[in-house]
């Protein structure tokens, strides 16, 4: 690497503010799709970390397990899993969905929605059980007393949401395998830092690496901020 | 059998086991809006279990609990039991926010119109002396202001049927009576009470029926408590004096 780091930012920064087409093409895509992802994946994920949580039946114990274990899959099992499914002579085939952005959510949204179960299922475990009690015995329908819970316990929600959308608009593994890395259609952040890394773009995969950097300072800061004011509380 | 122009909740031939062990049994209860009920027994006898019961908050092992009189809800709510009977717990809880959520909150699941909901608020304020403490966080008040506040919250709704776990615990004596109004008053708009405690006190004295836990079952006596020793009695001097 014969170019120094001072003049590589440079460029990166150079790139960004810029709006150069392709970097904010792949961004874009890296944004659509991870947030497809999550808003599909949320309430589902949600609605079944309460069920675990609060309700007790068979094989309840064998699903909170089973939701811990896919949350530990590597992303490229899961991509090769659903490059299985999505492949022409594989289940899904008929959809045509292999290296198009909606097999790219459909592999985020397996690789988001353990996540989110596990972790909402641990902040409605951790909830004080009077919180509903009293929503329901003030006469709250019981869809409005699971807002209310999630009202008390935003904080740890919000951390979840933050680590699973964390989790998929890093992943490389997936998107490389189900998007196939198509500039301008499946190009995303992670799968275009790989690429430019191996090619010696160097500029281009810091840019990227930039945007991923000052995201997750903005997510966290949020997050401190919240947790700042979250002090413990007497019920 | 239960008058039809009243509202009450009847329990036939209930059994509650709690880890496998039975806590109480009951063949009838009955508790509707003309009843002042005095709920005693010993600590752990399951008086709070009973309750929860009552509201709809858990369900008996055996036997069957069911709501009569009330007002149709809406074919979107059917939740049985759920919200008939409110259910205030020994340590209340308050919700995460200020003083003035929480009374907005109840505000906001009674059945009245705007102004007179308004007004009520209002009143309830002034009941509980929570005016100075609007804007304070639910979480920063002391023990006596919570159980205040947990009380002008159900004031608020002016519920057909109100059961207290031991509502005076954790008060002073200038907030006793503070609540004791508070119930004296709803008791009078036709709110049907039960109440648990393990001192006499001046609630004691609003009651027209006493119900005992002990020996894991459930003793009723149309009898008025007396304000006075007998309502200290334990269960021990209870099952000797029969």
């Amino acid at each position: 690497m014969s170019e120094g780091w001072l003049s590589l930012l440079q460029q990166a920064f150079s790139l960004l503010l810029s709006f150069d087409h392709d970097v904010w093409s792949i961004i874009n895509i890296s944004f659509s799709v991870s947030f497809a992802a999550l808003l599909i994946t949320l309430i589902p994920s949600l609605a079944l970390g309460f069920v675990l949580a609060f309700t007790q039946f068979r094989g309840r114990w064998l699903v909170t397990n089973l939701v811990q274990t896919l949350q530990s899959i590597p992303t490229v099992v899961i991509g090769l899993l659903v490059y299985l499914l999505l492949t022409r002579n594989g289940v899904l085939g008929d959809l045509k969905w292999l290296f198009t952005q909606k097999g790219m959510i459909l592999g985020q949204m397996l690789i988001c929605a353990p996540v989110l179960i596990a972790l909402s299922q641990a902040a409605f475990s951790s909830v004080d059980r009077r919180a509903w009690e009293t929503a329901r015995t003030l006469g709250v329908a019981w869809p409005k007393a699971v807002y209310v819970l999630c009202r008390e316990l935003r904080v740890p929600l919000l951390l979840a949401v933050i680590a699973a959308f964390s989790r998929i608009l890093t992943e490389v593994g997936c998107s490389m395998m189900v998007g196939g890395n198509i500039m301008n259609v499946t190009r995303n952040i992670p799968t275009a830092i790989a690429l430019e890394t191996s090619k010696g773009d160097f500029a281009q995969a810091i840019a990227l690496g930039l945007v991923l950097l000052i995201l997750a300072l903005i997510l966290n800061f949020t997050l401190g901020t919240l947790r700042g004011k979250a002090v413990p509380r007497s019920h | 059998m239960a008058n039809s122009n009243i509202a009450c909740i009847i329990a036939e031939h209930v059994t509650m086991h709690f880890d496998g062990k039975m806590l109480f049994s009951v063949q009838h209860l009955s508790f509707s809006q003309a009843d002042v009920i005095y709920l005693q027994g010993d600590n752990g006898s399951g008086k709070s279990t009973l309750m929860k019961l009552l509201a709809g908050l858990s369900i008996a092992s055996e036997g069957s609990i069911t709501a009569h009189g009330f007002e149709k809800s809406h074919w979107w709510r059917k939740d049985g039991l759920v919200g008939k009977a409110l259910y205030l717990h020994q340590h209340p809880y308050l919700f995460d926010g200020s003083v003035k959520y929480n009374l907005t909150f109840a505000a906001k699941q009674a059945s009245k119109n705007k102004q007179l909901l308004t007004k009520r608020v209002e009143q309830a304020i002034e009941m509980a002396q929570l005016g100075h403490l609007l804007d304070n966080s639910a979480s920063n008040l002391s023990g006596g202001e919570r159980q205040r506040l947990a009380m002008a919250r159900a004031w608020i709704i002016q519920p057909t049927l109100l059961m207290l776990d031991e509502p005076t615990s954790n008060m002073d004596k200038p907030s006793q009576l503070l609540v004791l109004d508070m119930i004296k008053q709803l008791k009078e708009e036709g709110t049907g009470l039960l109440l648990s405690s393990h001192q006499a006190c001046g609630l004691t004295s609003l009651c027209n029926k006493h119900w005992f836990i002990t020996n894991k079952q459930i003793k009723v006596s149309d009898d008025a408590p007396h304000n006075s020793d007998q309502t200290l009695l334990t269960t021990m001097e209870l099952n000797y004096a029969n």
